[in-house]
Order: structure tokens, then C-alpha cells, then sequence
């Protein structure tokens, strides 16, 4: 009995320290640690992608909590740069990449109902497009558990560790500078998120150390542009389309006051969005659609109001900080007139 | 070879395979820990066939179904024969029972194959393409394991048939016998002579034994993961291009694939065989270190025993054997074997890998009948080289394929280089393959304290690679 006991206790010793090292250096950005907040919050800097990995859900909760949150941008990555002004602490961008109605609906189920809140919602045409995957923001506890047992992540983790001494203690990341900004990373913060959970980019800060994005060009191949959202794009995803209603309907009933917008297009991209004919019906069917069912919810639809020249769109997908101001103000407005 | 795509039952949104955390995590600890808290016997027989079925259901829903019903044809063909004493109706009834469960196998396994060449030979005459009938045929999906439980089945049903076995009463413990876990998706195939005087009696918890089973099951599972998936990796790299290895490259990856399946598949006898020892069953062993034999026979004397036994008392002894001379001892190896190759696989390269092995047993027997013998080192290269010479049409699933590294094998595409990962794996597989016995004879149960605890690391070390790990091979067949 004791020679069974001792293998499984040995058995067990070695995957808790592979466990334990994974989860202290954590290679792969699979654990939330708010810690890496706390500290940006307290060295008024930015806090580095490498910090969040996947975890952006948990990362955009931590924000909107941390603040005195009133109003909020959800969407895609292409709401990111939808900041704060100045000193205005009640505003939080829980936007993040990978968005999709169903993490929308997950969010307002997740935020406290009361106090009201003022919600702009970001809603992509491609997200009804049945083929768009969306990705695992928030990983279940067994896919945490498998991750940190995993011999492949214990070896990143190992390997990072021994080459960066300040992941070992008491800290796991440092205070570097991009630019003027402080940030808290690791190696290359070339993403960062500022503490109204907006994103900003390195090469914004310092270009001449980090590269800016380049654009995929669209050469008529739908898998390749744009992450292949458009792709087999047949028609409008009814469930989709039900889950932000039902987003929508528990907003309304919390008392919430919601502006929805499509985040701004490149005229360059605007011309094949209606010109191509694999996406023009659906993006067509998109704009009709909207409107109405905001409407259901009395909530206003602003659609793609804001006009941006080329110039404010580095990679013809994300639009830059001036324009997303320009997106801010429009949706404040159309905020106030709601009332 | 297509990996499979589990659509059925899972735990945490993984399949429940031996190599993977939900069974190691979850389904064998649980299935384990009732077992041993039931009292009642009957009720753990019932039990371990419940999760039996559980366990089946990874692969398909509709899979288990496919077992009972196959489960119930031999039960009652063998309820049949056993009660019986008229021999034609014996003899009907054992007819009638094979055809049942070999049906299920023709038509899951062999319909696609027979029904494609039907069709490429029908469009050779007619010009017509029949897409709705190749869809239909493509559509056909394995159900893993029925290879292995049919052939079970048929043994027990002749056994019974033969007299050499009482059938079984109890429909549970013969239940038990056909899905028992560890050996259902592939191998070892267990006679139910073996297992039947097991399962009358109640095993109780004893901490040796389970740590025994716990590492031979730990064994297999390091074996799997570290070297069957690593030279896997380097194997399928090269292999992707056949046409580009050179002589030293193309053999590298030829004996490289013969030591991933040797590791792969004996891998998951030993756990078998572990998971078996862990509720107090003892599962005949499969392997014997094959690539020490000094002869095609003595190989398939060690290499997937339970198998070649299998067709040696149910197929080549019943043919005649060696009994009616020489050309038809010949032709009775080449048709066991090329059944036997087919039975890996609907396809020809497989049964082309058979009737290979069927002519060197049939050249073997005849080298001996004139006196011929080698030295017994010269006689285990040799047997190598042409074991792993074979393993070419195993492997390789088009002629194209198959005639591309046969060349580089023989040094048609030019020398190539030696692949650094891939030799420094075959030399580690080779250390042991030539220098250890195989698993099941490791005296584990005696093991010091020192031997345990560094079994356990390794357990966990194969545990925490478990995550990128490949599907066992002979899931396939």
C-alpha cells in the first residue's frame, strides 16, 4: 500500500510543480493576472498583450470594475481605440478581438445591472455570417487545468524563465518605456492596453522601434482578407441575430440606455462590401437589419455614421485614435439625444 | 492513414482515450474507485460494462449499439451450439452466427472498398461515374474496435462449437468479455477461456496489484507518448515527400515507422494489459520484443500474438494447415496471411503487406525443410530488414507512395542525409527494443521504492505530454 501511495504521490508532486511553473511564468497568456493591473494601475502606465494573452474577457471585467464605469463601448477589435478623454474615469472599453453577439449577451449577464449604464454597441456585419468562428476568450477550468500539466507549456515556461531573470521573483513582468508611455510587459510589448481597457499601439508611441501592421490586400480571395470572416458568407445568422436581441432585451430591461454603430470602413473597403457580389446582399441585408432591431428596443442605430479618410485606418481595418474620437463623440451624441 | 474525429460522447469537450485527461483525470480513477466500493459482484460486472459502453461511446453514439448487437449474436449462437446435439444444426448454427457478426464487419469495414473497385470497374466499361453511389460508399464510417470484438466473438462461438468451451450462461460476465475497456478499441483479442475463470471470482482491492497494473500502464503510457509520438513526428515529416529521401533518409524513416508502430501498439497492450491488471484481470500478452526474432515465424510468434494465434487456430489450421503438404501449406499461409493483412485495413497495400508476410513464412518453411539456417545475429538483421521492408506497403498507402520509397531505399534518389532527430530516436528505441525484455515481463510488482518513484516521474512526465499526443494506430483497424 505505501509503495502506491508513493506513486501516486510522486506522480502527483511532479505535475503540481510543472503546474506550479506554468502558472507562475505562464508562457502562453492562458491565466488572468490581475496583479499586472494593479501595478499599471498604481504606476499610471500601460499594461502589455503579453500580460492579457487570452484573457481578455476577464481583463475587461477587471477594468470596468476598477472604475467608476457609466459608459461603455463593446465590439471587435476595430472599437479598441475607442478611448476615454482625458481624466474621465467613467468611461471603459470592453471591447476586445474575437468579439461576437454571444460574448455581448455573456458581458451584460456578467455586468452588475445597476448603476445604469450607457452602452455602445460595435456590431460587425461578419458576425453573421454563420462561418465566422468565434474564439475562446475565456477558457473553461479544464482547459486551464490541461495547460498547466502540459510538458510543452512547462518547457516554454522553463525556458523562458531561465532566460528572463525578472519572471522568476517577485514580480512576473517589469516597468519598460515605449516612447513617453511606461508600460508593464515582458519582452515586446508592441500591444498595450491603456487602464480604460483602449488599446494602443507601440509603434504609436515609438515607430522607430516597432513596426507598424500592414494591410492584407483583397485580391478576391475571401479566405485570406480579413481573417476570412466574409468567407462562405450564404446568409444572415438568425441565432446570432437572437442572441444580441436577447443582449439587447436585458439591457433595455436594466434600464440601459444602448447606441449601436458599425464601426467605420476605408471607402476603399466600402466599395467591395458592396460591390462584391459573395458579400454585398448580406452586407446590404446587415444595414437593413440593424435599425430594425435596435428599433425592437427603442435603442438608436447610428450605423457606419462617421466617415474617416484612408489615412485613419493604418492596416484598412482598425481605425486610428483621431478617428475613433471622432466615432466617440458621434456616439455621445446620439447617446444624449436618446434621452 | 485519416486521424480520427471523435463525434460522439466526451468528457470536457475531449474524447475519453487512454492518452488523454479525461480518462487518466476522471473516467479511470471513478471507474476504479466503484468498482472497488461496490460490494456485490455482479454489480461491478455491471458497472465496468456500463462505462464499458461509456467509454465506446467517444467514438459515435450509435457505436455501442453496434456492439450489443453483436454481442447478442455470439451469446446466443453460443447459448445455441452449447445446447444443441444435432450436428448439422450445430454446424448451421455456428454458420448462421459467424455470417451475423461478420456481416457488421464486411459491411462497416469492407463495403467502401469492394463497392469502389465495383465501381472503377464499371466505369472502365460504361464510362459512368455513379456519384451518388461513391458517396454513399464514402460515407460508411468505421466503428473503431470491430475488428477486434468480432474476431473475439467468432473464437468464442467455434470454441463452444469445437467443445473445447462451456458456453456462457451469464449474459453479464459474456457482456463483460466483449466490452471490457481496456482491451475493446484494440486488442490484445482475449479468448473467453482466458477470461471466464476470472470472472466468477470477486477481486478484491489489493494496493500491489493495482500499483503493478498502475505502472505497467505508466510504462506503456511513456512509451507512447514519448517515443512512439516523437518518431511519428520526425516520420510523417519526411514521409509527406517520399520521392526526396535518398538511401540513408528512406531507411531511416522506414525502420523509424517500424519502431513508432512496434512502440505504438505494444504501448497500448501494456496499458491494456495495466488497466486489466488495476480491476484484477489478466490479459494475454502481445508482444515480445518481435524485432529480436531471427525468423519470419518467430516474428510473428512475438508481434501481435493474440492475432497470429488467432488466425493460425481459426483460419490457417482450419484450411488444412501444414497437414496436406507442401504447395498447399504455401497457399494456405498466403491466404491466413493476406486475410490477416486485409483485416488490418480495406485496402490493398494491406493486403499486399499480408501476402509479403505470407511468402516469407511460406519461403521460411521451405528454407527449413532443405536445412537452411543462419547464425542467430545475421538471422535477426536479416528478419529486420525484411520486416521493415514490409512495413513500406504498411505504411505507404499508394503505389506512387510504396514505389517512391522503395526507390530511395534503394538508392535511386542518391545517398541523403542522415535525419538527426529521427536516427537519434531510432537509436533510443533501438537500445531498448534490443537491449530491455519487453514491459509485461518487468517485474513491477517487486520494484523498490527508488524503481517506483522514478516509474511515477516518468508517468508524469508522459502524463503532462499527453496533451499533443497522437492517436494510437491500430485505432484504425
Amino acid at each position: 500500500m505505501r509503495r502506491l501511495v508513493l506513486f501516486i504521490v510522486v506522480t502527483a508532486v511532479v505535475l503540481g510543480c510543472f503546474a506550479a511553473v506554468t502558472w507562475w511564468v505562464d508562457p502562453l497568456g492562458e491565466i488572468w493576472k490581475p496583479g499586472a493591473l494593479v501595478t499599471a494601475e498604481r504606476d499610471d502606465c500601460l499594461i502589455s498583450q503579453e500580460l492579457i494573452g487570452t484573457r481578455y474577457l476577464s481583463f475587461k471585467l477587471a477594468v470596468f470594475h476598477d472604475r467608476p464605469t457609466r459608459t461603455f463601448v463593446v465590439g471587435s477589435s476595430r472599437v479598441l481605440k475607442i478611448a476615454s478623454h482625458p481624466h474621465e474615469r467613467s468611461f471603459a472599453n470592453l471591447g476586445y478581438p474575437g468579439t461576437a453577439p454571444s460574448t455581448i449577451l455573456k458581458l451584460v449577464h456578467t455586468l452588475p445591472a445597476s448603476p445604469r449604464q450607457t452602452m455602445y454597441v460595435g456590431v460587425e456585419s461578419f458576425w453573421f455570417n454563420r462561418h465566422y468562428r468565434v474564439p475562446d476568450t475565456n477558457p473553461s477550468d479544464y482547459h486551464l487545468a490541461e495547460y498547466l500539466v502540459s510538458r510543452s507549456a512547462f518547457w516554454n515556461a522553463f525556458t523562458f524563465a531561465r532566460d528572463v531573470s525578472y519572471v522568476r521573483y517577485p514580480d512576473r513582468w517589469r516597468r519598460t518605456t515605449v516612447g513617453r508611455r511606461c508600460t508593464i510587459g515582458r519582452t515586446y510589448p508592441s500591444i498595450n492596453w491603456a487602464l480604460d481597457g483602449s488599446r494602443v499601439w507601440s509603434w504609436e508611441l515609438d515607430p522607430k522601434h516597432y513596426q507598424r501592421f500592414h494591410a492584407t490586400p483583397y485580391r478576391g480571395n475571401l479566405n485570406a482578407w480579413r481573417n476570412g470572416y466574409y468567407a462562405d458568407w450564404e446568409t444572415i445568422d438568425q441565432a446570432r441575430v437572437a442572441q444580441l436581441e436577447r443582449a439587447l432585451a436585458l439591457a433595455r430591461s436594466r434600464g440601459w440606455r444602448v447606441v449601436g454603430f458599425a464601426p467605420p470602413e476605408p471607402a476603399s473597403i466600402v466599395r467591395i462590401l458592396e460591390a462584391d457580389p459573395r458579400i454585398a446582399p448580406r452586407w446590404r441585408a446587415f444595414l437593413r437589419l440593424m435599425p430594425q432591431v435596435f428599433g425592437r428596443y427603442h435603442d438608436r442605430w447610428i450605423g457606419p455614421a462617421v466617415r474617416c479618410p484612408a489615412s485613419a485606418f493604418p492596416d484598412l481595418f482598425h481605425t486610428d485614435a483621431a478617428c475613433s474620437l471622432l466615432v466617440r463623440d458621434r456616439l455621445d451624441l446620439a447617446a444624449r439625444h436618446a434621452d | 492513414m485519416e486521424p480520427i474525429r471523435p463525434t460522439g460522447l466526451q468528457l470536457f469537450g475531449s474524447p475519453v482515450l487512454f492518452n488523454s485527461f479525461p480518462f487518466l483525470f476522471v473516467f479511470l480513477p471513478a471507474v476504479a474507485a466503484a468498482y472497488f466500493a461496490v460490494p456485490w459482484h455482479r454489480l461491478r460486472l455491471l458497472l465496468v460494462i456500463g462505462a464499458s459502453y461509456y467509454f465506446y461511446a467517444y467514438a459515435d453514439w450509435w457505436f455501442p449499439a453496434l456492439m450489443a448487437g453483436s454481442t447478442a449474436i455470439s451469446y446466443t449462437t453460443g447459448r445455441l451450439l452449447d445446447t444443441e446435439t444435432d450436428e448439422r444444426r450445430r454446424k448451421l448454427g455456428l454458420a448462421t452466427g459467424i455470417v451475423g457478426v461478420l456481416a457488421l464487419l464486411a459491411y462497416f469495414k469492407y463495403t467502401a472498398f469492394v463497392g469502389g473497385y465495383a465501381l472503377d470497374f464499371v466505369h472502365v466499361l460504361t464510362r459512368q461515374s455513379f456519384p451518388d453511389a461513391r458517396s454513399f460508399f464514402h460515407g460508411i464510417v468505421l466503428p473503431i474496435g470491430i475488428s477486434f470484438y468480432t474476431f473475439e466473438g467468432i473464437s468464442y462461438m467455434v470454441d463452444v462449437y469445437r467443445r473445447t468451451l462451456r458456453a456462457e450462461r451469464d449474459v453479464l460476465r459474456y457482456a463483460f468479455f466483449i466490452s471490457f475497456f481496456p482491451h475493446l478499441i484494440a486488442g490484445p483479442i482475449v479468448r473467453y477461456g482466458i477470461l471466464q475463470p476470472q470472472l466468477t471470482q470477486k477481486h478484491r482491492f489489493d494496493a500491489d496489484r493495482v500499483r503493478s497494473g498502475l505502472m505497467l500502464f505508466a510504462l506503456g503510457l511513456a512509451k507512447k507518448v514519448l517515443l512512439a509520438d516523437g518518431i511519428a513526428h520526425w516520420v510523417d515529416h519526411y514521409l509527406a515527400t517520399p520521392g526526396q529521401l535518398g538511401l540513408v533518409n528512406a531507411w531511416s524513416c522506414a525502420v523509424g515507422f517500424g519502431f513508432q508502430i512496434y512502440f505504438d501498439f505494444s504501448a497500448y497492450s501494456d496499458m491494456a494489459l495495466g488497466l486489466a491488471r488495476i480491476f484484477g484481470i489478466e490479459l494475454p500478452w502481445n508482444f515480445d520484443r518481435p524485432y529480436r526474432s531471427a525468423s519470419p515465424t518467430e516474428f510473428w510468434r512475438r508481434w501481435h500474438v493474440t492475432l497470429s494465434t488467432w488466425l493460425r487456430d481459426y483460419l490457417y489450421i482450419p484450411l488444412g494447415g501444414n497437414r496436406k503438404g507442401q504447395r498447399r501449406q504455401d497457399l494456405n499461409l498466403l491466404a491466413t496471411m493476406g486475410l490477416g493483412g486485409l483485416w488490418h485495413g480495406a485496402s490493398l497495400n494491406f493486403v499486399a503487406w499480408g501476402l509479403y508476410h505470407g511468402l516469407l513464412l511460406a519461403g521460411t518453411h521451405r528454407g527449413r525443410r532443405r536445412g537452411l539456417s543462419l547464425p542467430r545475429p545475421l538471422g535477426v538483421a536479416v528478419t529486420f530488414i525484411l520486416v521493415v521492408l514490409g512495413w513500406v506497403l504498411f505504411r505507404m498507402h499508394s503505389a506512387h507512395g510504396i514505389g517512391a520509397l522503395y526507390a530511395g531505399m534503394f538508392g535511386l534518389h542518391g545517398i541523403g542525409g542522415l535525419p538527426g532527430h529521427l536516427a537519434l530516436y531510432i537509436a533510443i528505441a533501438a537500445a531498448i527494443v534490443f537491449g530491455l525484455p519487453e514491459e509485461w515481463r518487468w517485474p513491477v510488482g517487486r520494484w523498490n521504492v527508488a524503481y517506483v518513484a522514478a516509474t511515477a516521474v516518468l508517468f508524469a512526465v508522459a502524463v503532462s505530454s499527453v496533451y499533443t499526443s497522437h492517436p494510437f494506430l491500430y485505432f484504425r483497424f
